[in-house]
């Protein structure tokens, strides 16, 4: 079962948030997911994302900020 | 992570929104240019050439320019969309947006037909290139949230303005007879109250959270205002089908679209008080200034239905108010937080992992204030402009230091950004 580090980086002015997902990916062990929480949904994250090899699901939770379960793509 | 070796697909090069940013200052000291090249006190008339000249070499020189780029790199971002064909929108679009208004000032300055058929056959394939991008970007967008539908009513409302424009200069040059006074109505009230005020509204419900750390908009406002905005702004073409027995209905609509532009006012003056981050910053001033000036603009607008005796006074203050006031001081301060982050973006999915500058020391504070206070001085001197010549001046001033100021602050943005380019370079070499 992969464990899961979690992000909050709810609140932060930009580039702030980027810069924070981008580092805790850089040391992401093969195997683990990382789960940010974030105000808004970081549409340019998801090219960064795609180019490097990870997957991800976003979710809308009721108040309102979005969760995305970053990993590995298989 | 391979951060250098990203497609610029998602993201269009930053020398697209920058040869926008760089040349639409240039406008502004054309601008001053026009208004001292007028007979006697350009603001004392509402339709005089010289006023009509400056306006649209703020409106699309300045203001359409600035807007162009900014749209192009803030689609993918806010409703994760990009342009189709970005590359050749933005070379398309640029001179022919350019060279079609400084013939739209010739027409109005020297009142010839060529200068006027110019400008219609320039500006015309400009904004239909651009809408029509701009208006395939959205809808691929993944993203249905209220920005995108407020840019989407605000895309179609430069379509309609840009349109009824085209008409316009097409009669001016061929005199065809044509209700003029009720197109020109429809004409700024679908540029200024649309395409301006629609843009503005969906872009700050993103913008003004992410950058100023303020709570969200209330839902009940972004869901609703856009659309009732727009819905609004249609009652404008009623006088063309009924006359002057729309009256009534169109100064009811006009009214109630005044009172949504003050609760959108107000509410974005009331989430800026309850910001999280509470320091001085330049391009929340400026955005606060742009919102004082927006509920001034409805107040004259009242003021002028409630005192016919001044009704054109009022009506000029009330247009000055929105467009230097309101529109120009939200798009300086958007324009000072966008430039710095495009450069920190690019820097960093250019393959820059570390030594990116700091976005504040981008562009440097003290000019931005210095900026500000200009705007101040600006305004206040365009609160005398229709009755004191010398207040005229004062506002051609204004804007000329204005752009070179913002023209000052974008070269020195493009000079850091080639600077760390070159750092880059030197280090994959």
């Amino acid at each position: 079962m992969e464990s899961i580090i979690t992000l909050d980086v709810c609140g932060l002015p930009p580039p702030e948030p980027f810069v924070r997902i981008m580092a805790a990916l850089e040391t992401l062990p093969a195997g683990s997911a990382l789960q940010v929480r974030i105000h808004r949904e970081p549409f340019p994250l998801y090219d960064v994302l795609r180019e490097n090899g990870f997957a991800w699901q976003t979710a809308t939770p009721a108040d309102g900020n979005f969760q995305i379960l970053i990993h590995h793509a298989a | 992570m391979n951060i250098a070796s990203l497609s610029t697909e998602q993201s269009p090069p930053i020398s697209f929104p920058f040869s926008f940013f760089a040349l639409a200052p240039l406008f502004l000291p054309l601008a001053a240019v026009m208004l001292a090249l007028g007979e006697g006190n350009p603001f004392a008339e509402t339709h005089s050439p010289a006023l009509l000249a400056a306006t649209h070499c703020i409106t699309l020189g300045f203001m359409a320019a600035v807007m162009f780029g900014a749209v192009q790199q803030i689609l993918p971002v806010l409703v994760g969309s990009k342009m189709p064909a970005a590359r050749l929108v933005a070379r398309f679009t640029l001179p022919a947006l350019f060279a079609g208004t400084l013939a739209l000032c010739g027409g109005f300055m020297r009142g010839q037909p060529l200068w006027f058929n110019l400008a219609w056959i320039l500006l015309g394939p400009a904004l239909l290139t651009f809408t029509g991008a701009s208006l395939i970007s959205l809808a691929r967008a993944p993203a249905n949230n209220a920005t995108r539908s407020a840019i989407l009513l605000a895309v179609i409302a430069l379509a309609i303005a840009g349109s009824i424009g085209g008409l316009l200069a097409h009669g001016f040059a061929t005199g065809a007879a044509l209700p003029y006074p009720e197109w020109l109505v429809a004409h700024a009230g679908f540029s200024l109250g649309g395409w301006v005020m629609l843009l503005i509204a969906g872009v700050s419900y993103q913008v003004v959270p992410m950058f100023q750390l303020t709570p969200n908009y209330p839902k009940w406002l972004t869901a609703a205002l856009a659309p009732a905005l727009f819905v609004l702004l249609l009652a404008g073409f009623l006088p063309l089908l009924f006359g002057t027995a729309a009256r009534p209905l169109t100064l009811a609509a006009e009214s109630l679209y005044w009172l949504l532009a003050v609760i959108f006012a107000g509410v974005t003056l009331n989430l800026q008080s309850r910001r999280r981050r509470r320091v001085p910053d330049a391009t929340l001033s400026f955005f606060r200034l742009g919102m004082v000036s927006l509920i001034c603009a409805a107040l004259f607008a009242f003021a002028a239905t409630l005192c016919p005796a001044a009704h054109t006074a009022f009506r000029t203050l009330s247009a000055l108010a929105f467009l230097l006031g309101f529109a120009m001081s939200v798009v300086n301060g958007m324009l000072y937080k966008i430039i710095p982050f495009l450069v920190w973006f690019h820097l960093f999915r250019g393959g820059m992992k570390s030594g990116i500058p700091n976005m504040k020391q981008i562009i440097p504070e003290p000019w931005m204030w210095w900026h500000y206070r200009l705007q101040w001085a600006t305004l206040l001197a365009a609160t005398g402009a229709p009755f004191l010549d010398r207040a005229a001046w004062l506002v051609a001033a204004g804007l000329s230091l204005q752009g070179f100021l913002l023209g000052a602050g974008v070269f020195k943005s493009i000079a850091v950004y080639r600077k760390h380019v070159r750092q880059i370079n030197r280090a994959q070499a």
